[in-house]
């Protein structure tokens, strides 16, 4: 009796719960409605005007006659003259195509337009007159306005109630330079830069299949900035597909400026500390994911696109992998997931041991670790919290700094945490060395975003350790596990092919077989059409 | 239903099989009744088991979508059944928590002498209901990570005790000293029970797999695994300390991985048997729990079994506070007086008497549906399951 009606009362909490949220729910609906009444993204006007001279006028006032606003005018030699205006925004469009494709063409051909019908006019110029590569017409001023700020060149002719819009985007752009937080030794020297078209090129110059396909998106209420979904269509799971596009069209913000705002929008769960969804600069690596059946998003102004679903060992594959011969490349990513444990727990397990397990280590090495840590005020854990939390300013500062101030902070650092920290009786030698070879793993994990979440649960680990030795240790990795094999990422479990075992996958995760071996895609990212290549390839001298 | 939107598959099925039955039996002196021949009684053990375990599966390929407290009110009618279900629920909760008992005491003798249990206890019990609320994949696959780790301590483990130089192969002879009586004794007491009898509790978890054809030998092949793996380990604690040492020692493992000494360097691994307890006790503890709170949300028609994992985690916690005054209690109560009233019962008699009227049952059932359908010849099989299902 006691348990049901416990059990009622959870029923009732639940369907209050229930309530509540439905009533939230109503209540941010009439909010939302009363904010975006007077926000930006409202125009006055929905269509042009007949008069060019009130369009021109809307035009301006929209714009708060902003001064990168360049407003042309001109006079189309017909029979009686038509009012023209060529409307652009300096700094956004490429100078030279407006001047010749555009007004060149405009005021050199004026026998096709003398000879045009007046009510022809639009189409003459549209068809016959302009020499740019696209150039299409815009019946309302929303479309307009994004055209035009999206770098293309609108003409307004008078007596239309529509535009013609030319594509003349261009403007000052960085140069594809080499990756800089993903370095490679062999491999492909380009990354990614802030202009989405370079970039979408970038991938589409190393597949070239009709079946690589990219929709454009507007997210960001304010901002208006275009988000590129790319996939190869028949290799990428079509649900995945689907829900990257629904989780991207649920976004309701006023903008988006970085990829990693859209990855806090689309990642699987907020409180994990590892990443679900992947990041890179490197176009290659973008390539391969895609061929794998991953869809990838790119973001107007980022030099990062994100790739789902993301599995854990994805974050353990380098780009140069790959490239450099199957035996060297597989030892290599045996000793990343070593670096991985020993960045996770070397300082934890300093501290379990001179504080719980003294009798672990040889006499010799305790002996000398006790004589070492006579001096040290302080208990095995403030130790070592203290050096740690002194790197992880250092670095952080190191990341901020300018170039030039970069070297004394590191000399600086050096100092503190290495001779001058032992010599003042701080920290014991040991301690230094822990902290050292931690920093160095750390850096050795190539991406950073799990080098990240390891810093942060290092601090976990070693506050367990502190508490209850390797007891508090185990429990805190067996937690991570734990968390880990619960994530997914777009419905994939997040540590497979390792769990849920998938013994086809295997060749690409602790170890690397060699580029023959790998006959399949991922399985449960692709789900279709995993088939790579033909079975029989490894070179022998039969083959030859 | 209460039943998780889940699919287990082979491998998994596997892995949880053999963590579980590995478990704590693996550092605790199993079969030790039967002396220096404790391996055989531990085989022998796993044999019988084996037939335990077709028993289960078959009372779940009767219910197929069932799990143990669905399908026993079904069995035996209501006012049998669903008492017998609670009793099945308290079982697995009791084991739970001696599990836990067992698991914190050893953690205490282990390097944790002035640490409250209830603090080491603790910490276990909100891992594995945080383990439990994520569901059995979740589980599943942190067993398919954990069961390698075991594997590679097993294997550095035996590879290190080889390089120190500690086996004796003379200490396993005599084979058969008294003869066969204190095996057969020993089987019957201790290790048809534990670990292969609480097999029992996969009944809850039997109705996840996805591919149920394989799974009677994948089961199996489970079993004799971990019974190889649990004979060769006490053969292998006999081998490196002795008889002796192993009948006085609460856990042989223990002290043949402080046996180890390599090079003067490699000396006192003995965070591989905290590794390796650890993992095996957490699985043990997962499983009896879900298995608890699967059957008790299904008896309440409850949506998920979540919202009831913590208070009934919390319950294990205190039961393995209040089971026994002290360890010396507790390890008696095992030995005397859990076998006989708790796991001989729960574990073979209740299951066949189950399995003899479930038999009957269908077998009624399947000539009423032939005499109904009498064309339908060939969906025999599967008839009779949907039949009884549908109910």
């Amino acid at each position: 009796m006691i348990l049901l009606s416990i059990f009622n009362i959870f029923k009732r909490r639940k369907q209050r719960k229930k309530q509540n949220s439905q009533f939230m729910q109503k209540q941010s609906q009439t909010n939302q409605q009363n904010d975006t009444s007077g926000q930006a993204d409202q125009l006055e006007e929905k269509y042009f005007k007949n008069k060019i001279g009130e369009n021109i006028q809307i035009i301006m006032k929209t714009l708060g006659d902003s001064s990168d606003l360049i407003i042309r005018k001109l006079e189309l030699p017909t029979e009686q003259p038509i009012q023209a205006a060529i409307i652009m925004i300096d700094g956004l469009i490429n100078g030279r195509t407006v001047n010749e494709n555009i007004i060149h063409s405009l005021i050199s051909n004026e026998k096709t337009i003398r000879e045009a019908d007046r009510n022809k006019i639009f189409d003459v110029i549209e068809k016959k007159v302009l020499s740019v590569t696209a150039a299409e017409s815009v019946y309302d001023w929303n479309t307009f306005f994004d055209s035009l700020l999206s770098g293309e060149t609108l003409i307004l002719i008078d007596g239309y109630k529509k535009v013609l819009a030319t594509k003349t985007s261009g403007g000052e752009k960085r140069q594809i330079t080499p990756p800089e937080t993903e370095v490679s030794i062999r491999g492909p020297r380009d990354a990614f830069t802030e202009s989405l078209n370079t970039n979408v090129a970038l991938i589409r110059r190393r597949i070239k299949n009709p079946h690589l396909w990219l929709e454009t998106l507007t997210v960001g209420k304010v901002n208006k900035n275009k988000i590129g979904i790319m996939y190869i269509n028949g290799i990428a799971n079509d649900k995945i597909v689907r829900e990257v596009k629904k989780r991207i069209k649920r976004i309701d913000t006023d903008s988006i400026i970085e990829s990693g705002e859209i990855e806090q929008f689309i990642e699987e769960r907020t409180y994990t500390f590892f990443p679900t969804v992947f990041q890179t600069e490197r176009p290659d690596v973008v390539a391969a994911n895609l061929l794998e059946g991953r869809v990838a998003v790119l973001v107007s102004g980022s030099p990062f696109v994100l790739t789902v679903p993301a599995l854990f060992i994805e974050f353990f594959q380098a780009a140069d992998d790959y490239s450099t011969r199957f035996d060297i490349s597989a030892a290599i990513r045996i000793l990343r997931i070593l670096v991985f444990f020993i960045s996770l727990v070397a300082p934890a397990t300093y501290v379990a041991i001179t504080t719980f397990h003294q009798e672990m280590i040889p006499t010799i090495l305790i002996i000398t670790i006790a004589a070492q840590r006579e001096a040290v005020p302080f208990p095995a854990f403030v130790e070592a919290f203290i050096m740690e939390i002194t790197f992880e300013i250092l670095r952080e500062a190191g990341v901020r700094l300018p170039r030039t101030i970069g070297q004394a902070v590191s000399i600086v650092g050096a100092l503190v945490i290495g001779q001058a920290a032992v010599e003042a009786g701080i920290v014991s030698p040991a301690m230094v060395i822990v902290v050292a070879i931690t920093a160095i793993a750390s850096f050795a994990t190539p991406s950073f975003s799990v080098a990240i979440s390891i810093r942060l649960i290092r601090f976990i680990l070693m506050f367990l350790a502190a508490f209850i030795g390797f007891y508090g240790m185990i429990s805190g990795l067996m937690f991570m596990t734990l968390h880990l094999c619960s994530l997914r990422s777009y419905g994939v479990p997040y540590m497979s092919p390792l769990a849920p075992a998938m013994m086809k996958n295997l060749g690409d995760t602790l170890i690397r077989m060699p580029t023959w071996a790998k006959n399949i895609r991922p399985k449960l990212i692709s789900q279709k059409n995993i088939k790579r290549q033909g079975n029989e390839q490894p070179p022998s001298p039969r083959n030859n | 239903m209460a039943m998780e939107n889940a699919k287990i598959d082979r491998l998994q099925f596997f892995v949880l099989i053999v963590l579980f039955e590995t478990g704590t039996s693996l550092v605790i002196g199993l079969g030790i009744g039967a002396g220096r021949d404790a391996w055989i009684a531990i085989m022998a053990g796993a044999s019988l088991g084996c037939l335990l375990f077709l028993v289960y599966w078959q009372l779940h390929r009767y219910y197929p979508g069932d799990i143990i407290t669905g399908y026993i009110p079904k069995i035996t009618g209501k006012w049998i059944g669903i008492p017998l279900s609670y009793i099945y629920i308290i079982y697995f909760l009791y084991l739970a928590s001696r599990v836990l008992r067992d698991f914190g005491e050893l953690v205490l003798t282990f390097s944790y002498p002035e640490t409250p249990l209830f603090i080491i206890n603790s910490i276990m019990i909100l891992l594995i209901i945080y383990g439990v609320i994520k569901g059995i994949e979740t589980l599943a696959r942190t067993g398919e990570l954990n069961l390698i780790v075991i594997y590679f301590l097993a294997f550095t483990g035996i590879f290190l005790l080889l390089a120190s130089d500690v086996i004796v192969f003379d200490r396993m002879r005599p084979v058969l000293e008294y003869g066969i009586k204190p095996i057969i004794k020993t089987v019957a007491n201790e290790t048809l029970y534990v670990p292969f009898g609480e097999l029992v509790v996969f009944s809850c978890i039997f109705p996840y797999l996805n591919d149920t054809k394989k799974a009677r030998t994948i089961g199996i092949l489970a079993i004799l695994t971990s019974g190889i793996n649990l004979s060769l380990t006490m053969l292998l604690n006999i081998l490196s300390i002795g008889i002796t040492v192993v009948e006085n020692s609460p856990f042989p493992l223990l002290a043949t991985v402080q046996e180890i000494s390599v090079a003067n360097f490699l000396e006192r691994i003995d965070v591989f048997f905290l590794v390796a307890l650890f993992i095996g006790a957490f699985f043990k503890i997962s499983i009896f729990l879900y298995a608890a709170v699967t059957g008790l949300a299904n008896l309440f028609h409850l949506q998920s079994h979540r919202e009831i994992t913590f208070p009934f985690g919390v319950i294990i916690l205190i039961l393995s506070m209040i089971i026994a005054s002290n360890f010396a209690e507790h390890i008696l109560e095992g030995l005397d007086v859990v076998p006989i009233y708790f796991h001989l019962p729960m574990q073979v008699i209740i299951p066949i008497l189950l399995f003899m009227i479930a038999y009957v049952k269908n077998r009624s059932k399947k000539k009423n549906s032939e005499n109904l359908l009498p064309g339908q010849q060939s969906s025999r099989s599967s008839g009779n399951e949907t039949t009884v299902s549908g109910e």
